[in-house]
Formats: C-alpha cells, sequence, structure tokens
C-alpha cells in the first residue's frame, strides 16, 4: 500500500504508484473531502494516479521524489488547475 | 523482399481493393449499414497489417480513416461526399505505398509527411460536431498549451506532440505517463482531462481519459519512435514546419515565388547577371526557410555560389527546380511512365487449381499408358497394333497438353474490373479539375486478361482518360452551342476478341482537330511536308501517338504535362499490343488498345529466307500471295506493288537482316502482306512456312535490347524460332 490516510487532513503518496492505487487514492479522496494531498515520497505515479490528481484538483504537496514527477508532472497539474 | 513484406503486399492490395469497393457502393447508397461495416473492418485489417511490417506511417493514416469510419458507424449517420473522397484518397496514398514498397522491398522514405498531411485531410473533411466526437479534436489549437518555449526562436529541432491514450489503455497494462517520461530530450509537459466536467465522484479510475501535450528537443522522427508503443491517437509535429502547414496557402505562395525567380533568371541577357542572381538565391533561399525546407536552402545556397563562380544562371535555375520538384511531390510524380512489373504473387481461385490437380492425375494415367506401349515395342509386338496404340495416346497426349496449358493460362487471368473500378472516382476529379462534368460509363469489367496485362494497363488507361476529358470533352459553353447535353460521357468498355484483349476509351467531345495536328506535326519536325500531304486524316490523327508530340495551347495541370500519348503507345506496345485511334469532328473520339489475351502464347506464322526460319506473330499478318515479280516496281529507293488498287510497299526480309539474298532469280515473289500501325506493307520472303503456337520467351541479358526481334522459341527439332516484331522492324 503506497497511498495512505496521513490523517483527515493528508493522503500521502509513498514510492512506487501503480496502476491500482488510483482506486485506493479515489476512496481517500471522496471519504476525505477537506484532504489534502502530500506525494514529496511518491518515486514514480501511474497514468491513472495522476489523472485522479487531474480530477481532484486538491492542493498537492510537492514536489515529487523523482525528477519526471517534479520538473513536468507536478507543474503540469498546477498548470490544469490555474486553468479551470 | 522477405516472405513477410510479400505475403503483407498481397494482403494489402486485397484488402485495399476490397475497401474501395465498399467505399464505392457507399457513395452510390451512403446508408448502406453493411458497405460501410466492410470498408471499416478492411480499413482495420490494413492498419494491422501495417502494423506487423513496422510501417508506422501508414499504420497511423489508416488508424486515423478508421477511427472517422467508427465515429460515423456508432452515430448511424449516413456518410458524407467529403469524408468518402479522403477516405479514397487515403487508400490511393497507400496503394502508392504499397508501389513504392514492391519496387524497392522498403518502406517509402516521404511516407511519414505524407501521412501527416493525409491525417489532417482526413480530420478536416468532418464536420465540426463530427470532430468533436473523434478521439483527437483537431480544431482546437492545442499548440497554445505548451507555453513560450514552442514560439520562441530556438537552436536545434523541436517537435510538439500530442498523445491522448485510448480509454482502455490501463486496462491492457499501458501506462502512458511512462512513455512520456521515456521521451529524449523532455522540455515541457501540459495534462488535461479530455472530459474537462470530470469529477470524483463519477470518475473511473480504470479509464484513461488524459489528453497529454509534451514539447520535445528532438526530430519528429525519434518523437515516432519512441511513440509505438503508445496506444491511441498520437499527433506529432516538428515544430519549424507546423506553422507552414497549418497556414492555408503559404506553400503554394512559397511555390510561386519560386517559379517566379525562375522566370526572372530566364528572361533578360547576360547583363547584370551576378546582382540578379544574387536576389534570386536571396529570395528563393527565404522562400524555403519559409517552407522549413532547410535542406533545399542550403542546396540552392551551393548552387548560388557555383553559379556566381561561373557566371551562368543554369546551376541556380537547376537547384529551384530541384526545389519546386521537392515542393510539390504529387505533381513529380504524374510526368514519369513507370516500369511495368508482373505482379509477383497472385491470388487464384481454388476451382482453377482443382482443375489443374485433375489434370495432372490424367497425365499420369497416361504416363502409366505410354510406359505399356514402350513395353510391348520391346516386346516385338506387331508393328501396325503398336502404331495404332501410339496414336491413340498421342491424340490424348495432345488433348491433354491442351487443356493443362489453358488451365494454367487461366491462373494467369484477372478481370479488368481491378483496374476499371479506380477510374470513376479519379475522372469525376479530373472533370472538376478542368472545370467540366463528365460521366464515366465502364462496359465489359467482366473481361479477362493476363495479370501482367491488367497490373500494367492501370497508367496508360488513365493517360488516355485523362487526355479524353482534358481535350476531348469540351467546355460547357461550347458543348451547349454544339447542342450537346452539358455532361459529357466517356465509355470505357473491354471485350474480348478472339486472341486478343480490346479496350476503347470513347468520348463524345469535339473530335480530334486534324488540321491543327498537321500543323503541330510539321512545326515540331515529326513528320515531313511529303509525308504530311500523303497522309490520310486518320493517318494524320495518329500522329498525337509520336513521341515529341503535344497539342494542349495551354499547358494544363492534367495531360499537357509535355508527356504526350506517345508514352501510352509505348507502354501498349511493350505489353505486346497496338493502339489505334479513330475520330469524328463534332462527334467524338476513339482510342482503342488491342492488347494480347495472354503474355505467354503467341500464334506465329514462319517463313524463311536465306535457308533460315524466322516467325511473324500471325495478328500482324493479314494475308500472304505469290506475285508476278513484274509486278514489283521500283518507286524512289524502295519497291512496292499495287494489291487491289492500292499501292503497297515491299521490303525484302533477306536484305532488312543482311542475310544474304538467295540468287535464284526465280520469276515469282511470295510476299506476307502485314499490317503496320494504320498502314500495310509487303515482306519479301524465300519460302512461307507454317502457323504454330509457340511460348514467346522475351530476349534477355546482352540481347535485351535488340530491336527488331519479340522473341524466341525452340522448334520440334531443336532449332532456335527467332520472332520477328513487324511495328520495330518496319519503323
Amino acid at each position: 500500500m503506497t497511498v495512505v490516510l496521513h490523517d483527515a487532513n493528508t493522503i500521502r503518496l509513498i514510492g512506487a504508484c501503480p496502476a491500482d492505487d488510483a482506486e485506493t487514492l479515489l476512496q481517500h479522496l471522496l471519504a476525505n473531502p477537506e484532504a489534502e494531498i502530500d506525494w514529496r515520497g511518491c518515486e514514480s505515479a501511474h497514468a491513472s494516479v495522476i489523472q485522479v490528481l487531474l480530477v481532484a484538483k486538491r492542493p498537492l504537496r510537492g514536489p515529487a521524489a523523482n525528477p519526471f514527477l517534479e520538473r513536468f508532472a507536478g507543474p503540469a497539474i498546477a498548470k490544469a488547475y490555474e486553468r479551470v | 523482399m522477405n516472405e513477410f513484406v510479400e505475403q503483407f503486399l498481397l494482403e494489402s492490395r486485397d484488402l485495399v481493393a476490397q475497401a474501395t469497393d465498399d467505399l464505392l457502393a457507399l457513395e452510390e447508397k451512403p446508408g448502406d449499414g453493411e458497405r460501410l461495416d466492410g470498408a471499416f473492418r478492411a480499413f482495420h485489417t490494413l492498419k494491422g497489417a501495417a502494423g506487423i511490417v513496422d510501417f508506422a506511417a501508414m499504420a497511423r493514416t489508416l488508424h486515423a480513416a478508421e477511427e472517422i469510419l467508427a465515429a460515423i458507424r456508432s452515430s448511424e449517420g449516413s456518410i458524407a461526399p467529403s469524408v468518402l473522397n479522403e477516405c479514397l484518397t487515403c487508400l490511393d496514398l497507400t496503394s502508392r505505398w504499397l508501389d513504392a514498397m514492391q519496387t524497392t522491398g522498403e518502406t517509402p522514405a516521404t511516407a511519414e509527411a505524407e501521412a501527416d498531411d493525409m491525417i489532417s485531410r482526413l480530420v478536416a473533411s468532418l464536420d465540426a460536431d463530427e470532430q468533436d466526437r473523434l478521439h483527437v479534436p483537431k480544431n482546437d489549437n492545442w499548440l497554445q498549451r505548451l507555453g513560450v518555449a514552442a514560439g520562441e526562436r530556438f537552436e536545434g529541432p523541436r517537435t510538439a506532440l500530442r498523445y491522448v491514450p485510448d480509454q482502455d489503455a490501463f486496462f491492457q497494462g499501458h501506462d502512458p505517463m511512462a512513455v512520456i517520461a521515456a521521451l529524449p530530450n523532455l522540455l515541457e509537459l501540459d495534462l488535461a482531462l479530455t472530459d474537462p466536467a470530470a469529477s470524483l465522484e463519477s470518475m473511473n479510475t480504470f479509464g484513461c481519459g488524459l489528453d497529454i501535450v509534451a514539447l520535445v528537443g528532438t526530430r519528429a522522427d525519434d518523437v515516432r519512435a519512441a511513440l509505438t508503443a503508445a496506444l491511441g491517437a498520437t499527433e506529432i509535429h516538428e515544430l519549424n514546419s507546423l506553422n507552414i502547414a497549418q497556414a492555408e496557402g503559404f506553400r503554394s505562395k512559397a511555390t510561386s515565388l519560386l517559379e517566379a525567380q525562375l522566370l526572372v533568371l530566364q528572361d533578360g541577357g547576360p547583363d547584370g547577371l551576378p546582382g540578379r542572381l544574387a536576389s534570386v538565391g536571396c529570395t528563393a533561399v527565404n522562400a524555403l526557410i519559409y517552407l522549413g525546407r532547410s535542406e533545399s536552402a542550403v542546396d540552392l545556397e551551393r548552387a548560388v555560389a557555383t553559379a556566381q563562380a561561373e557566371r551562368r544562371a543554369a546551376p541556380l535555375v537547376e537547384a529551384i527546380e530541384r526545389a519546386l520538384a521537392a515542393t510539390t511531390p504529387e505533381h513529380a510524380n504524374d510526368s514519369t511512365p513507370s516500369q511495368i512489373h508482373a505482379p509477383r504473387a497472385l491470388r487464384v481461385d481454388m476451382n482453377r487449381i482443382d482443375a489443374l490437380v485433375k489434370l495432372t492425375g490424367e497425365l499420369i494415367v497416361l504416363k502409366n499408358a505410354i510406359g505399356h506401349a514402350a513395353k510391348l515395342s520391346q516386346e516385338n509386338a506387331e508393328p501396325a497394333v503398336l502404331a495404332a496404340t501410339l496414336r491413340e495416346q498421342y491424340t490424348l497426349f495432345d488433348r491433354l497438353a491442351t487443356e493443362l496449358q489453358t488451365a494454367v493460362l487461366r491462373i494467369r487471368v484477372l478481370p479488368l474490373r481491378s483496374v476499371f473500378r479506380r477510374f470513376p472516382k479519379l475522372v469525376r476529379e479530373i472533370a472538376g479539375s478542368v472545370g467540366k462534368t463528365v460521366r464515366l460509363v465502364t462496359e465489359g469489367e467482366d473481361t479477362e486478361a493476363d495479370a501482367t496485362i491488367v497490373d500494367a494497363l492501370f497508367e496508360p488507361l488513365l493517360h488516355v482518360l485523362r487526355n479524353a476529358v482534358d481535350h476531348g470533352i469540351e467546355n460547357p459553353e461550347q458543348r451547349a452551342a454544339a447542342g450537346k447535353p452539358a455532361i459529357g460521357t466517356v465509355i470505357l468498355r473491354a471485350r474480348r476478341d478472339a486472341d486478343n484483349v480490346v479496350i476503347d476509351v470513347e468520348d463524345d467531345g469535339a473530335g480530334i482537330d486534324v488540321a491543327r495536328v498537321r500543323a503541330v506535326a510539321s512545326e515540331r519536325r515529326i513528320a515531313g511536308a511529303e509525308s504530311l500531304a500523303a497522309m490520310t486524316d486518320i493517318e494524320a490523327a495518329n500522329l498525337i501517338f509520336a513521341a515529341g508530340f503535344s497539342t494542349a495551347a495551354t499547358v494544363t495541370d492534367l495531360s499537357g504535362r509535355g508527356v504526350g500519348m506517345d508514352t501510352v503507345k509505348t507502354a501498349v506496345e511493350r505489353l505486346g499490343g497496338r493502339v489505334l485511334l479513330g475520330t469524328k469532328p463534332g462527334i467524338g473520339t476513339t482510342v482503342t488498345l488491342i492488347l494480347p489475351f495472354s503474355l505467354m502464347m503467341t500464334r506465329v506464322m514462319t517463313v524463311e529466307v536465306a535457308g533460315q526460319a524466322f516467325g511473324l506473330p500471325l495478328d500482324t499478318v493479314l494475308e500472304t500471295m505469290i506475285i508476278d515479280r513484274d509486278l514489283v516496281v521500283p518507286i524512289g529507293f524502295g519497291r512496292a506493288f499495287v494489291l487491289r488498287d492500292r499501292t503497297v510497299p515491299i521490303v525484302d526480309l533477306a536484305e532488312m537482316l543482311g542475310l544474304p539474298r538467295d540468287p535464284s532469280g526465280r520469276n515469282h515473289v511470295k510476299v506476307v502482306i502485314m499490317s503496320v500501325g494504320t498502314q500495310i506493307a509487303g515482306l519479301e520472303v524465300d519460302r512461307l512456312g507454317e502457323r504454330m503456337d509457340i511460348l514467346l520467351k522475351p530476349m534477355d541479358g546482352l540481347l535485351g535490347g535488340m530491336r527488331g526481334i519479340a522473341g524466341t522459341t525452340l522448334l520440334g527439332d531443336g532449332r532456335v524460332l527467332i520472332v520477328l516484331d513487324a511495328q520495330e522492324m518496319f519503323n
């Protein structure tokens, strides 16, 4: 399990997050409408996980622990939030 | 060529034909669901086949077409003519790629660019709301989603890409983000959702709804290579050329600018040449850079330097022409007559193979019977009995051999439909481009001919049809003035005539202006004034087939590009056929192609001169006769005699072939009357032989270029029979 509900206010993504984590993340987000996401421990994220992040539009605490996520995916998600 | 590619070419051609059939049927009946399904399946299978041989450009082009057909299928609407046309064009393009692969064994180098072009045309053919239904909505300017980096002046290549994965990509174990992360030299990434209204409550985490745009610092080809694993729709554009491709008319403006530079160079004398060279060079280089064609620009800069050094314009003119040819690839294709090559593989009806198997069985029975006869002869059987047995077996063998021959020939046979069906659309396009409305009527599509001939007929027939539409059929105004219906009619008719296949292209146009043909022929020194005066109208009209003849007063996009009807004649003659022309002023023109039914069997008549036998193709022999030597009179350098009130030139075959003449000085001359083109001529020989069917073996290797010889065959006694080509001999 690499998606962890830290407390009611933070959902953490840790290590490698495969496709299955998308559903877990979605369930946590739905159960905790106020929770932020912290992906500073995230070393890789499947596109399905990133898709949930895009839909969620929740505050995302970074940067993630992977150059691609840090340099490209993070800013792209932030930009997508601004656009809406 | 490896086995896979061969198989691929074979199957793909079938599929292209099938898809074309379905699309043409849809054109007649736009709502036909079954045909739409058929076309969709054919495109889908073609795409899969392209994937197997790693032909990425073809795969993504067909994918785009397939998506469009799928969208139309799911909307249950009928297919719009614009969409149909682009899908047919897509198949034409695929056919061209297959041709190129057949020749070179490799995927064509221009395919990627052509694919990009084709995909945008396919998408543009849809209505706006139909485009929305497609996976990749084309018209939202997705490049805007990239930041300043894309718009800045930059060093090195920049490629923008958009990737919209299939909805079930996650299910198939695919991670689009990993594909993007693996791109070489990624510069910028933009993520969006295909459904902007998606919410956590309604979303399905197993369905992919990502819309990814990225900018990378490499060439488009590298990006394509990296995206081969991508599941879904991708669009890739190298940025320096992207702006051009999107702006309507840029290409044509730059092209006309280049053409104008050519005129500047061609007009005017040597005065001020260096200055002209410099200014032309500068303008042309800019135009090319504008088009995003930096390689051509470099080539041109070099040419300017050479031209300046040599103080002449030619190198620069050539360089600009090269650049123009590369800018307009579709025009370049047209002008070169392509080689005739036999199809490498055939699809054969199972029944025809079964017939062969049956015949083989009968042959084996006969072989055993002959073995029995041989044994009888060893046992000193009664000669009369033996002779009767052998004769009976010979008769049986003769029958079987004939049947076998017919059966084998039928394997190589295809209906002409496979070429004819490509024409209705092409004729419509050609007519449209010259502002005419023309109806093409095809008759006798079921007529069969040797597969090699059927395959090689496309180009010559297309050229004849172009001529009929462009030059034959009049403008709508002229037609109205002549009291003809506004819509011109061209009939494409095939029929079997004994051992020949005859194809007529008949138009109801103005007919050939024979006076103008004579004038042009004399002006271009195609024929001398005397021979022109002696020609009948129909003979003069036939001059349009002479090399270097082209009557188009204005050079149009279609037929008047300096490639005249002579290419048609050459192509048909290479197949062992002939071209005839009939024309009636105000009523129309008919071009008739007469082709042998089969390339394999030829009927010849043998003749003998100086003790050597030669074959003459029987279809050129009109009659044989023995005439009194006194009746042959010298005329000029030649000799002639009068046959039924007609003067027929006579040629001594021995003299023509450089063989010693028979010195016996007989009172009679044996003459073979032959038809050569529209004329007849006599051939003097020593002895007339017999008629026979032979398998003509064309000359190859060192002897391949020999003129006047159609080929050779072996005679029953082991001698080689040389078969002469009457057309070439008399020319």
